[in-house]
């Protein structure tokens, strides 16, 4: 039977690929391209008419400061929050891989809080912050706890990047410990035979083998920080004073409860555009970086 | 290469899948009702969350009786947010209960004419777009300062008497005698955005002598705020409610469940709000004697013996081809049958504690806010309300009057934001 046709790999496609394409179509291409059109509408989110205005949207988006500063308050999180997720993560994947006792309990355990949903998790924390952390603060004299972060600029961004690291902290370390896992014992009892301490093991064979961890782990946090949504409107929703609306949130909020459609689609649109560029250049210097044993 | 490549397609096609993902987070709402198989089916968007459970009982009493099947819905949205929700998706509720602002916005391409409907003549309140009548009133509400009446006595000895105390001057000095007999602070504040902008400030707007004259003098730019009477009055009863505010140190941090339960027992005496917080206070163990009183005013205009407010969440019937003949008539039933029917009347004043918004509906069992509230509107002290602000005016504004809250601005500067805001708003036809 000739395999080379296109018929034959066609079908071979749709076998395999067929029904997942369509989906993918279906509830990501399509509505990206509509979307993409509708930027260039002043549709008001209600309205039946979609009147079209060419790129007016866009100029309305670069002229929206609070836009900008809702972007550069979401790099400025992510950059912080990225960092420490993965410094959390990375540490406790170590110490649950190092056979320490009961490790699968703490694996299990650092894993729960990604197990609760955004909103969820906001509304406990917004209570340990307000009432949990600022009654103990009274009750022990501790100053800084005495009065709550939330009510505060810096101590709310503070708060939301606290929040995120122990919620991804969790799901990072379980890829991080599967990187440990494959690093094969052989390199390290050879490393260790030539002499090294753990810390040189660690820093000169474990990490560069699991390069490929770090990449993922990367990729799925700095998306995930840059699209902060849930978290955000639960534990702070854009208080004290919208000093801690995030991009989507604005995105949202333009679109939906100021009624400006066309505006909020195509900030979205380049909120979209810098998280591409920054996935798409992280992955391609952490595959630079890969090496194999 | 290649590999380099497909990686990257990858790539960019999770982000595109998790950008797809971050722009539809809106709720779905939560559904629930009756499931009487047979007849008509209707969907009702209730917006009230206090009385969801009632509603709820309600439809499924209703189905029973008369055979249509009624499902209410409820969402935590925003209600504009959630009709835009709805509408985008072109899957419209039977009846919508939505604010004022919306009627307006949606009432030309969305809602039914009910101009015919028999309960028109029994309303002073309901919406007319372009000469018809589109919002069915579900009740009347109205803003001003609850007071906790049993708390206060038991420090002054005397009957409170809210008219005693309708200058900013009497006022202060009733807090002083409170402070004086051992109530360490005794007035809470809102920090939400929409009761510092959409109600607090609101009043600003509401009692010049002409409301919309003012707001286009807004728009236009060539209103001084900072020097208008009326925004000095009330700014200078804000500031005496920060003064003696309980959370003082750290105002934007109040909770408001926690600042209804000190006003429900007692703990403060005073908190601006509205007839609708009696849904959070009742929760509580509320005291015996409250109610609410106008905004104290150092003023000889007369709005400091007012409440401020009117009509407010309007029914709709939603005008697209996606509602059949008989589900529109069914709605229309369901709409007369709340003011026209004894269960219908019951269900409004006493299984919701609403101010009946109807002339022929009587209402005996209220809860001692909406007393009040309905004791102003009987006499005829209502100041109504301004219902064309434009969509981001509690948001934006809001979070410049908490800034002010906080201490991070002054009254100029606060001034300054609000101006500022209005005149690089496009005004909002109607």
């Amino acid at each position: 039977m000739n395999t080379n046709t296109m018929s034959y790999k066609t079908k071979q496609f749709l076998m395999f690929a067929g029904v997942t394409t369509f989906i993918f179509c279906a509830v990501v291409i399509v509505p990206f391209i509509y979307g993409l059109y509708l930027t260039f509408t002043s549709w008001d989110g209600v309205s039946v008419s979609k009147p079209f205005v060419g790129l007016a949207n866009y100029a309305a988006t670069f002229k929206d400061g609070a836009f900008w500063q809702a972007l550069l308050r979401t790099a400025i999180y992510s950059v912080i929050s990225v960092i420490l997720v993965n410094v959390v993560a990375f540490i406790l994947a170590f110490l649950v891989t190092s056979g320490v006792k009961g490790q699968n309990f703490f694996r299990a355990g650092f894993f729960v809080p990604n197990l609760i949903g955004g909103i969820v998790l906001g509304y406990i924390w917004k209570f340990v912050f307000n009432r949990a952390f600022v009654s103990l603060g009274n009750a022990l004299s501790i100053g800084f706890l005495s009065t709550s972060w939330l009510a505060t600029t810096n101590g709310a961004m503070l708060c939301l990047i606290i929040v995120s690291v122990w919620q991804y902290a969790g799901y990072m370390m379980l890829i991080y410990v599967a990187g440990f896992m494959s690093v094969s014992n052989d390199v390290i009892e050879a490393a260790k035979i030539d002499g090294c301490t753990n810390m040189q093991t660690i820093v000169h064979i474990s990490v560069p083998l699991m390069v490929s961890s770090f990449v993922q782990c990367l990729f799925l946090t700095i998306t995930r920080c840059f699209m902060v949504y849930d978290v955000n409107l639960s534990l702070t929703n854009g208080e004290p004073f919208n000093s801690s609306v995030m991009a989507a949130m604005h995105v949202y909020n333009t679109a939906f409860t100021y009624k400006d459609y066309g505006t909020g689609q195509a900030e979205a649109l380049v909120l979209f555009i810098v998280c591409a560029i920054v996935g798409v250049l992280q992955v391609y210097i952490g595959k630079k970086a890969e090496v194999s044993a | 290469m290649k590999k380099k490549f497909l990686s990257i397609a990858l790539t960019a096609a999770m982000v595109l899948s998790l950008a797809a993902c971050g722009g539809s987070s809106a709720d779905t709402g939560s559904g629930s009702g009756s499931s009487s198989g047979g007849g008509t089916a209707i969907t009702i968007f209730n917006s009230k969350s206090e009385i969801q459970d009632a509603f709820v009982e309600l439809a499924e009493e209703y189905s029973k009786e008369k055979g249509v099947n009624v499902e209410v819905y409820y969402s935590n949205d925003t209600v504009a947010a959630h009709m835009a929700t709805k509408y985008a998706a072109n899957d419209p509720y039977t009846i919508s209960m939505v604010d004022a602002k919306d009627v307006y916005s949606l009432g030309p391409e969305h809602a039914l004419d009910l101009s015919d409907q028999d309960w028109v003549k029994n309303t002073d309140y309901a919406i007319s777009v372009d000469g018809q009548v589109k919002g069915f009133p579900v009740c009347i509400e109205a803003r001003g300062v609850m007071y906790n009446a049993s708390a206060i006595e038991a420090i002054t000895g005397k009957e409170f008497n809210p008219d005693d105390y309708k200058t900013l001057d009497a006022f202060t000095a009733l807090l002083d005698e409170l402070v004086a007999g051992g109530m360490e602070a005794p007035v809470g504040i809102m920090k939400e955005d929409w009761s510092l902008a959409a109600h607090y400030f609101q009043e600003i707007y509401e009692e010049q002598d002409d409301p919309e004259a003012f707001i286009q003098s807004l728009y236009a730019g060539t209103a001084d705020l900072a020097n208008n009477q009326k925004f000095n009055d009330m700014m200078d009863t804000f500031d005496v409610l920060m003064k003696y505010n309980y959370a003082a140190g750290q105002p934007v941090a109040a909770e408001r469940e926690v600042s209804e339960q000190k006003l429900a027992e007692g703990e403060i005496a005073f908190m601006f709000g509205g007839n609708w917080d009696w849904s959070l206070i009742k929760d509580f163990e509320p005291s015996e004697k409250m109610g609410m009183m106008p905004v104290p005013q150092n003023t000889t205009d007369g709005s400091n013996e007012k409440l401020v407010g009117g009509g407010s969440k309007y029914f709709f019937i939603d005008s697209s081809s996606n509602i059949s003949a008989e589900q529109v008539q069914a709605a229309k039933d369901f709409l007369n049958w709340l003011v026209n029917d004894e269960a219908g009347n019951k269900f409004l004043t006493e299984r919701c504690a609403l101010v009946p918004a109807f002339s022929n509906i009587s209402a005996d069992a209220l809860d001692p806010l909406s007393f009040s509230v309905k004791s102003y509107a009987d006499a005829g002290k209502l100041i109504d309300n301004y219902n064309y602000d434009p969509d981001d005016h509690y948001s934006k504004v809001g979070a410049s009057m908490q800034k002010y809250l906080a201490g991070q601005i002054d009254r100029a500067g606060f001034a300054a934001e609000v101006e500022s805001y209005w005149s690089s708003t496009t005004p909002v036809e109607h």
